[in-house]
């Protein structure tokens, strides 16, 4: 097993893997940009190096950079996280090349999953479906008018390079096919430092069924299990769950083998997740693999009791995969809801700032992954998620009303964020009834204000605000607040130990 | 003691007075008794008619986030609105011409020139923010009377970007 890693990534991920390492007794090394010196995983990590300044490209991108430093702590493996370096191939490469262990799937693996024209090429060749599309890069704009064509509108866009929605358009007549083009190879240079886009047939009022699968450096193989994550934004999820309320036992096994298959045939190792789109009459496509540890992972973990950070670094570390495919069993029902600095009232847009105050969800069977705590501005530079607010309970219901409790009990002051429309998205009828499509926001919630409160509420509220005022000398000044009331998941965890004496 | 207080662009004013170890709040016609206790710094419980509310405040320069049962107030002060009335028109025409950027970000793309004539919702520019593009859209016709920035400049909510003389 190893004794130190380092973490080349930020935010709640970046909290999530060292928490991993402290519980695997294993020395942690954060990077961090300049703008990050803050940070929660900084705090929280062993040792801590800054790598550059605060756009990505320049630090948490630079991978010989993140190689210095991991040779110079004497870290033996790196774990990547999701994003950023996470599914660079040059990068897993340069690692062995240097003999630091890519905590993540082997080079060749990464270079033929992440470059999606081939991985279908490779995935349609061991007869799993995929959704028609183009086959490879085109070399002009004017072949992608010749292939949409051929494809038949609408086609979507998305990046070769990358996930998260970053890069991808839906595309519904020729005149828009060239604007989107332009932005979505920007959008992904931007995100990935690589602009190749392609394009597929635009699959209406699908799910999006995710397998995960673990696999070992000895060729073994198991699948944990789908997870729901037709809720998006933007082409980008925000609730997941598991199990999918579109599959029953046969179609979950079809599935569940067909990704294990796409994992063998790939050569791969270590954690991924096989996406798939589920048509309105139940037939499968094979979408593309994750080559990482993602971010709604949290719900597999509650569901089959497995810790998929410590499979990913015991895997890395040669260790054989000690389950069996008969030994992973699902229970009871898990919810993810993703908590973005985000306006949900103006289109999600971006909200940076300083949380002047947050309070942290708790209770039986709540799971928060955070990456942020009241006082720390979050910058502008990166990806908004804040924090992973998670439910387990025995059936759907119970995980439902278990959720909404959580987020009431959820508190962010000082930015927007998509708790209170998360709330309204897990209350909703269709929702309850496991009617999820990936065109739910568009259909329900396109646009969605914020409740007003009753005037009695406001009453009180303005009552609040008066006492304020009149009492400042009580309620101490911000600066001070800040200094004395900065929670942290840690502060949470110490008051828990002490209300334990009762 | 009497306060103004602005909440969704509406003014209230309600006036707070001790009476022996509660208090009496005025707002509108109505008035009611409530004991206020602070829990922490951010933190008040309130009773009203034996009725327990847990207030969360959070106060940054003159706005006040006010969070009550799942609800949030953002309470700003008097100050703010006097200045907008007394602007009010003049603002409204200088909002609509004066194009700024929705979030801090950066400048991306410039899509128009100088004199350019544009229509109502044409994308004049693009700015990121946290990864992902956002368009900033002419909210009228008319043309472009000076750009401010170019592409590769940081810039905050309140800079103006471009300026639209509108038709």
């Amino acid at each position: 097993m190893f004794k130190k890693i380092l973490i080349a990534n930020r935010g709640e991920i970046a909290v999530r893997v060292i928490k991993a390492c402290q519980e695997l007794d294993i020395a942690s090394v954060a990077v961090y940009s300049e703008v990050d010196r803050a940070s929660l995983h900084v705090q929280m990590a062993d040792e801590a190096v800054c790598i550059g300044p605060p756009p990505a490209t320049e630090s948490y991108l630079n991978m010989d950079r993140i190689i210095q430093v991991a040779q110079a702590a004497g870290a033996e493996a790196i774990h990547p996280g999701y994003g950023f370096l996470a599914e660079n191939p040059e990068f897993a490469r340069l690692c062995e090349k240097e003999r630091i262990v890519f905590i993540g799937p082997n080079s060749r693996a990464l270079e033929l999953v992440g470059d999606k024209i081939r991985a279908r090429r490779t995935i349609e060749k061991a007869g799993i479906p995929i959704i028609p599309g183009m086959k490879r890069l085109p070399e002009e704009i004017s072949e992608f008018e010749e292939e949409a064509r051929k494809i038949g509108y609408p086609v979507m866009i998305k990046a070769s390079a990358g996930g998260g929605g970053k890069g991808m358009r839906i595309v519904c007549s020729e005149d828009e096919l060239r604007p989107s083009l332009e932005a979505g190879m920007r959008e992904a240079k931007a995100a990935f430092g690589d602009e190749s886009v392609y394009l597929e047939k635009y699959i209406e009022e699908p799910r999006h069924v995710e397998f995960q699968v673990l696999a070992d450096n000895y060729g073994h193989i198991v699948h944990l299990f789908e997870r729901e994550c037709s809720i998006q934004r933007r082409h980008q999820k925000i609730v997941e769950e598991t199990p999918s309320q579109a599959l029953d036992p046969s179609l979950r096994q079809r599935m569940g083998d067909t990704a294990k298959k796409v994992l063998d045939v790939s050569g791969y190792n270590n954690a991924g997740t096989v996406e798939f789109l589920l048509d309105k009459n139940k037939n499968f496509y094979f979408l593309e693999v994750n080559a990482r540890l993602q971010v709604e992972h949290p719900v597999t973990e509650l569901a089959t009791g497995v810790d998929l950070v410590h499979q990913q670094i015991r895997i890395a570390s040669g260790e054989k995969l000690s389950l069996k495919q008969e030994d992973v069993k699902q229970r009871g029902h898990a919810i993810e809801c993703r908590i973005y600095a985000e306006d949900p009232a103006h289109n999600f847009l971006p909200s940076s700032g300083k949380i002047l105050y947050l309070k942290e969800p708790k209770g039986p069977g709540v799971r928060h992954d955070c990456g942020v705590y009241s006082g720390w501005a979050v910058p502008i530079y990166y990806d908004p998620i804040l924090a992973k607010l998670v439910v387990w309970a025995e059936t759907r219901e119970l995980a439902c009303q278990r959720m909404k409790s959580a987020l009431d009990d959820y508190i962010i002051l000082g930015i927007n964020t998509t708790i209170g429309f998360l709330k309204d998205v897990i209350s909703h009828p269709q929702f309850s009834e496991g009617a999820t499509t990936t065109g739910f926001i568009k259909n329900y919630f396109d646009s969605w204000k914020e409740k007003e409160g009753s005037d009695e509420r406001l009453k009180i509220a303005l009552a609040a605000a008066a006492f304020y005022e009149f009492s400042r000398d009580q309620l101490a000044e911000p600066s001070t607040v800040q200094a004395k009331e900065v929670i942290s998941p840690w502060q949470t965890l110490g008051k828990w130990k002490i209300g334990g004496k009762g | 003691m009497d306060f103004e207080f602005l909440v969704n662009k509406a003014r209230h004013k309600v006036s707070l007075e001790k009476k022996g170890k509660h208090f009496v709040l005025r707002h509108k016609d109505g008035s009611f008794e409530a004991d206020f206790q602070v829990i922490s710094a951010n933190s008040l419980s309130l009773l009203v008619d034996g009725r327990s509310y847990l207030i969360y405040i959070a106060r940054d320069k003159d706005k006040k986030y006010i969070y009550l049962d799942g609800e949030l107030y953002i309470v700003h002060k008097p100050g703010d609105k006097e200045r907008c009335i007394d602007r009010e028109e003049d603002r409204s025409q200088k909002e609509k011409s004066l194009i700024t950027a929705p979030m801090p970000g950066k400048v991306i793309k410039i899509n128009v020139a100088e004199k350019e004539a544009v229509r109502k919702n044409q994308t004049l520019a693009i700015v990121e923010a946290m990864k992902m593009e956002n368009e900033i859209k002419s909210p009228v016709e008319g043309y472009v009377k000076k750009i401010f920035v170019s592409a590769g400049d940081m810039v905050d909510s309140e800079k103006p970007l471009i300026e639209i003389e509108p038709e």
